[in-house]
């Protein structure tokens, strides 16, 4: 599918702690096997009780907008033809304290709120030839509103 | 060995727009700090430290060759994004000179954008870009301005403020710059009509609730209290300052229970003990406002007001001019005078210590300056009238 901020623009660096988010079609968040806490972004320790048994969890891929910008002005030229565009911030479901930024792709710009409930869809990509990964495709999240 | 040290000297460069800088970034620089030696009497030779913040060019090392430096005997830098740690650099040379570590120890910023490209700017031709970067800029989110307007949004919906209150830092700003020359926003006064009428960068940000970008540099020079009587200009004493960090670092800001916050409570708390005194206290303010939206959280955050009373704190002009409610920003700061990454505030606070600014407070004992909040770690400096 075309991606919401157009097909030019600059995707992740896959690294093992971003994979699974960009990667796996669902929506996962970390979480700690030894205190049970979630976390973002994901890291290596846990934030919680520094424990490292830290894993990947299944969410339910639904959540609510917690906030929302719309940015007007074009920070770099490959957006100009996206803007105006919001961004906004999405706590996910079934992942207690954890929220991701995003794009919510079936509304008008101004048309989000913060307190909508959103259900996750994902932008299928190619990942760049000669970026590390090659031949990886990119399944990347982003948020209808339901 | 608290509570030792002075602002015994200040210096700037002239202030400019973005890329007119009529010097090199380093030239500025080395005008600065002379000018803030010159400013205390204190031969340029017998500077002994320097401290900057976040990733600061001119390193020690070729200041101290190109001014004549005798004995480098200190140098530092704070982690930190955009201008959070302007009072952290003081506070790391007061910490010098209190310890003994050091006798005059220069804080300062430079920068020189024309030369150097912009600062937060969006860059890279890459199609992909890593770290926290991963996380946020295939969906658009990139520059500063866009990161604080997410905080400031939450926060606005869930106090229900207006964007009014966000009209009235920067109409407070303007209104204090009409005063001072060296502003870069000297003779171009704003109204609220041209505030609102102006363009959305991000909402709820207007043009005119983001600072400008500016070149120039400033700095102080820190030293040992007792220099006091031997000093050319009036010293400010440093009575506190702190810095301070939230558990939230890179995307970690927008978890939920840290949406909306920027955790100067925990700068302010430190600041306030430390110090002896209270909010209240305080004569004169210079807060940081990259972004306008921040000021509101970091006034409620430092402990001025109830979140829910902000926008009433702000409104009828209660920031305005030397007999304002609360006087604040009377310089112009960040967005009136000029962005020298919130230095440019310190200075404004030493003088209004000295009875020298374009906008005095009459009686100003107690100087506030709180550099941020924008981006965690943040830092706060309370000077008293020695």
């Amino acid at each position: 599918m075309a991606r919401h901020l157009g097909d030019d623009w600059v995707l992740p660096t896959l690294d093992d702690w971003n994979r699974p988010w960009f990667t796996s079609g669902k929506i996962v968040a970390q979480a700690c096997e030894d205190c049970g806490a979630f976390q973002q972004p994901p890291d290596e320790i846990c934030g919680n009780c520094q424990g490292t048994n830290v894993v990947f969890r299944d969410c339910s891929g639904e959540g609510t907008v917690e906030s929302v910008a719309v940015v007007h002005q074009a920070v770099h030229p490959w957006l100009a033809d996206a803007v105006p565009y919001a961004v906004v911030v999405v706590s996910l479901d079934g992942a207690p304290g954890v929220s991701v930024i995003g794009n919510v792709l079936n509304r008008e710009p101004n048309d989000v709120r913060i307190g909508q409930r959103v259900r996750a869809t994902f932008e299928e990509f190619p990942y760049p030839d000669g970026e590390g990964a090659d031949g990886e495709t990119l399944r990347i999240p982003q948020w209808e509103a339901v | 060995m608290q509570k030792q040290a002075i602002i015994a000297g200040v210096g700037e460069s002239d202030y400019f727009v973005r890329g007119r800088a009529t010097q090199t970034e380093f030239q500025l620089c080395c005008t600065a700090i002379r000018n803030a030696a010159a400013d205390a009497g204190i031969d340029i030779a017998d500077i002994d430290g320097f401290v900057s913040y976040n990733d600061q060019r001119n390193d020690p090392l070729r200041l101290a060759r190109a001014l004549g430096i005798k004995n480098l005997r200190w140098s530092s830098q704070s982690w930190a994004g955009g201008g959070n740690n302007a009072a952290a650099a003081v506070q790391m040379a007061d910490a010098a000179v209190s310890a003994g570590y050091a006798e005059n120890v220069v804080a300062f910023r430079a920068l020189a954008q024309g030369q150097f490209g912009r600062f937060g700017q969006a860059r890279g031709s890459g199609r992909t870009m890593d770290g926290d970067m991963a996380w946020k800029a295939p969906y658009g989110l990139l520059s500063p301005a866009q990161e604080c307007a997410l905080h400031s949004a939450r926060f606005m919906h869930d106090h229900g403020i207006s964007q009014e209150a966000l009209c009235d830092i920067s109409m407070a700003c303007y209104a204090n710059a009409q005063r001072n020359p060296r502003a870069t926003r000297y003779g171009k006064p704003l109204t609220r009509e041209k505030y609102h009428a102006s363009r959305w960068i991000v909402e709820p940000f207007h043009l005119y609730d983001c600072c400008p970008e500016n070149d120039g540099a400033s700095a102080v020079v820190v030293s040992r209290a007792e220099r006091a009587r031997d000093l050319r200009s009036k010293p400010a004493r440093i009575l506190a300052a702190a810095q301070g960090l939230g558990p939230m670092y890179g995307s970690s800001a927008f978890q939920p229970r840290w949406l909306g916050r920027m955790y100067y409570d925990n700068v302010g708390e430190t600041l306030w003990e430390r110090a002896g005194v209270g909010p209240d206290d305080v004569d004169v303010a210079q807060f940081y406002e990259n972004f306008t939206g921040p000021v509101l959280i970091s006034l409620c955050e430092m402990g001025f007001c109830k979140p829910d009373e902000v926008e009433a704190f702000v409104s009828n002009g209660a920031l305005e001019g030397p007999d304002a409610r609360f006087p604040f920003n009377t310089s112009g700061g960040n967005i009136g005078e000029a962005y020298i990454h919130g230095f440019e505030l310190i200075v404004e606070a030493t003088r209004q210590l000295r009875g020298e600014s374009t906008c005095q407070v009459a009686d100003a004992e107690l100087s506030l300056v709180v550099s941020g909040p924008g981006y965690a770690p943040g830092s706060a400096l309370l000077l008293a009238k020695d």
